[in-house]
């Protein structure tokens, strides 16, 4: 699997000179399998470079692109909860304008019609001039991610479980490349917008389902100060996710959803405190990777 | 009155190293009467900064007042309204106008400030809010800003404003298309038509009335903030989008007789040395065709003075 950032920042895009190194985009990571599948985790503003560079060739040389521009591409969505910050892309995903391709989206909510419900609201004619998905060229197939079966999106195989986001939940997504002779199966963790309203220490059904990830990205919004007086709004710290990253026994640890008013100086900070955090938690062994707009990350 | 952009970018913020010089929020303007409460136009992302700037003042300890004009509800002229701090403070008093719709304006906001899309609800905002529904050409005031208003062609229908105040004029015209190809409302026009067909006569009639209103709207106005998120080429690929092309906008400015013509709402993929380039192509048209305004061009931070400060 190949992951690239395409949008790192929490709650509102943060456009200005002090945030150009980490990028002020909404959510959204791209997977590439090694079989030449897409993913797509979340649906912040970061989508519409992803669907720029999707048709202008810049994300993968060869098949990938030239199926999207011709109307013969698909990709699988997986969407952790509806807040603005994750779905305000959409609209703006030019490969959905291409009639012939295909998208399908697992979100959250137990219900493809309540779901379907949620992203007609986005493109309301209030606020959208596309006035429904109806107007979407491309087939945009809404489904609701099953909690207690694993699932197949584009080849990967996916386990999605509801975490505390405050007053209300967010999906993380447990994703396995599997393994081939002369090659372990590989595990990627998404876990964005993940915060409990009370400081009660990590979740143990959280840590069981990150168990030895290779990789876990997890939400780091703030620093502790912060969210000290902002607990209600269900976003951890850096020293949540180090946490989570030492007891689950994870390879690697991403840093991700940067508070909108944090500078990349800031951020920086975030980032360092983080490995020391790690390490001051016996995890020197675990890997710290900063999400930062446009970099790619290797499993 | 001091005017001061937030906000110029269309459709979605664009953050990133090509764009921070003009900026990438979406549209907010600031304007300030000597003396007087915030006037603020649109509440896209820009709003956000705005919002704090004001927390340094009264609005910090909630007793400040400020009117948001509404021009419409896409969500690159309202997305900023739920990170709008001042909401979050007790005693402050934010009235909003926008074109009446057919549920309560409450409702409209109500739907993208609340579950399932943002974690708070409008109504626990702890600021005194109130909506105003505007029917088209309506005029109030608001202290001793006189304002008027006038319907622009764009899906969905959007008001341009004129603000009057402190012996000087400002007029807003965002979002809207040309009056000449395409009379756009209601109806969800799936392609481009063709440019050189003539239009129905009622059509055009439609369409001259509005440009009239536009005309009328920007009489003499010291400053005239138009919708250029095209160029006169991507206009026409594009005429159904509801947005405007530079050519357009100074023959709107030359008709009306304002004095300066900024261009507004840029593209988002428009690079700062797009901007730049385009700016540079239209002063010079200008100043070969002896017009008398000048023609600039907004980035979030400029500020101006118009008439009395």
């Amino acid at each position: 699997m190949k992951l690239r950032f395409w949008g790192v920042r929490g709650s509102i895009p943060a456009p200005g000179p002090e945030t150009i190194r980490y990028g002020g985009n909404t959510a959204c990571v791209s997977i590439q399998t090694r079989a030449g599948g897409l993913v797509i985790l979340d649906m912040g503003t970061g989508l519409m470079h992803l669907g720029n560079a999707l048709l202008a060739g810049t994300l993968t040389a060869g098949p990938t692109s030239d199926a999207f521009r011709a109307g013969r591409g698909a990709a699988t969505i997986l969407l952790s909860h509806t807040h603005w910050d994750h779905i305000q892309g959409l609209g703006f995903f030019t490969p959905v304008f291409v009639a012939g391709n295909s998208f399908t989206v697992w979100g959250p909510g137990g219900s493809p019609e309540v779901l379907e419900e949620i992203l007609e609201g986005q493109m309301d004619p209030n606020f959208s001039p596309l006035q429904t998905l109806k107007n979407f060229s491309a087939r945009f197939d809404v489904k609701a991610a099953p909690l207690d079966a694993v699932f197949s999106a584009e080849g990967l195989d996916v386990v999605a479980r509801p975490h505390a986001h405050g007053a209300t939940t967010a999906l993380a997504f447990r994703i396995t490349e599997r393994g081939e002779p002369g090659r372990a199966a590989r595990t990627f963790v998404y876990a964005s917008d993940v915060g409990q309203p009370e400081d009660r220490g990590p979740d143990p059904a959280a840590i069981a389902f990150y168990r030895g990830a290779d990789v876990l990205l997890h939400d780091t919004t703030y620093r502790p100060a912060d969210q000290a007086t902002r607990r209600n709004r269900g976003f951890s710290s850096y020293e949540d996710a180090a946490a989570a990253a030492v007891a689950a026994g994870v390879g690697r640890l991403v840093t991700f959803h940067y508070d909108q008013d944090y500078s990349d100086d800031e951020v920086d900070d975030v980032v360092a405190r983080c490995r020391r955090s790690l390490d001051d938690r016996g995890g020197q062994a675990i890997g710290l990777v900063p999400a930062r707009e446009g970099d790619e990350l290797e499993i | 009155m001091k005017v001061r952009f937030w906000g110029v970018r269309g459709s979605i913020p664009v953050p990133g190293r090509a764009t921070c010089r003009y900026g990438g929020n979406t549209s907010c303007v600031e304007v300030r009467p000597k003396g007087g409460a915030p006037i603020i136009i649109d509440a896209g992302t820009g709003l956000r900064r705005l919002g704090k700037a004001l927390m340094e003042e009264a609005f910090g300890d909630g007793r400040g007042a400020a009117s948001i004009l509404i021009s419409h509800t896409h969500w690159d002229h309202v997305q900023g309204l739920p990170f709008f701090s001042p909401l979050y403070r007790a005693g402050n008093q934010i009235q909003i106008f926008a074109r009446e719709r057919d549920t309560h304006l409450e409702a409209v906001f109500s739907q993208q400030h609340g579950a399932p899309y943002f974690p708070v609800p409008l109504s626990a905002m702890q600021a005194d809010m109130a909506f105003h529904a505007l029917t088209e050409g309506a005029r109030f005031e608001l202290g001793r800003a006189k304002i008027t208003s006038t319907r622009l062609n764009h899906p969905w229908i959007a008001l341009a404003y004129r603000i009057e105040v402190d012996g000087a004029a400002l007029v807003y015209c965002a979002d809207t298309a040309p009056f000449t190809d395409l009379l756009l409302g209601t109806e969800f026009v799936v392609q481009a038509p063709s440019l050189d067909a003539p239009l129905p006569p009622d059509t055009a009639a439609e369409l001259a009335r509005m440009r009239a209103g536009v005309i009328a709207l920007a009489a003499g106005a010291d400053l005239l903030i138009y919708d250029t998120q095209f160029t006169l080429a991507e206009y026409r690929l594009r005429p159904h989008w509801g947005h405007s092309h530079p050519d357009d906008a100074i023959a709107i400015a030359r008709a009306a007789g304002a004095k300066r013509l900024c261009l507004y709402h840029h593209a988002p993929m428009r690079s700062d040395d797009d901007n730049d380039a385009i700016l540079a192509t239209y002063q010079g048209v200008v100043a070969q065709t002896g017009d008398r305004f000048e023609v600039i061009s907004a980035y979030e931070g400029l500020e101006l003075s118009l008439g009395d400060e």
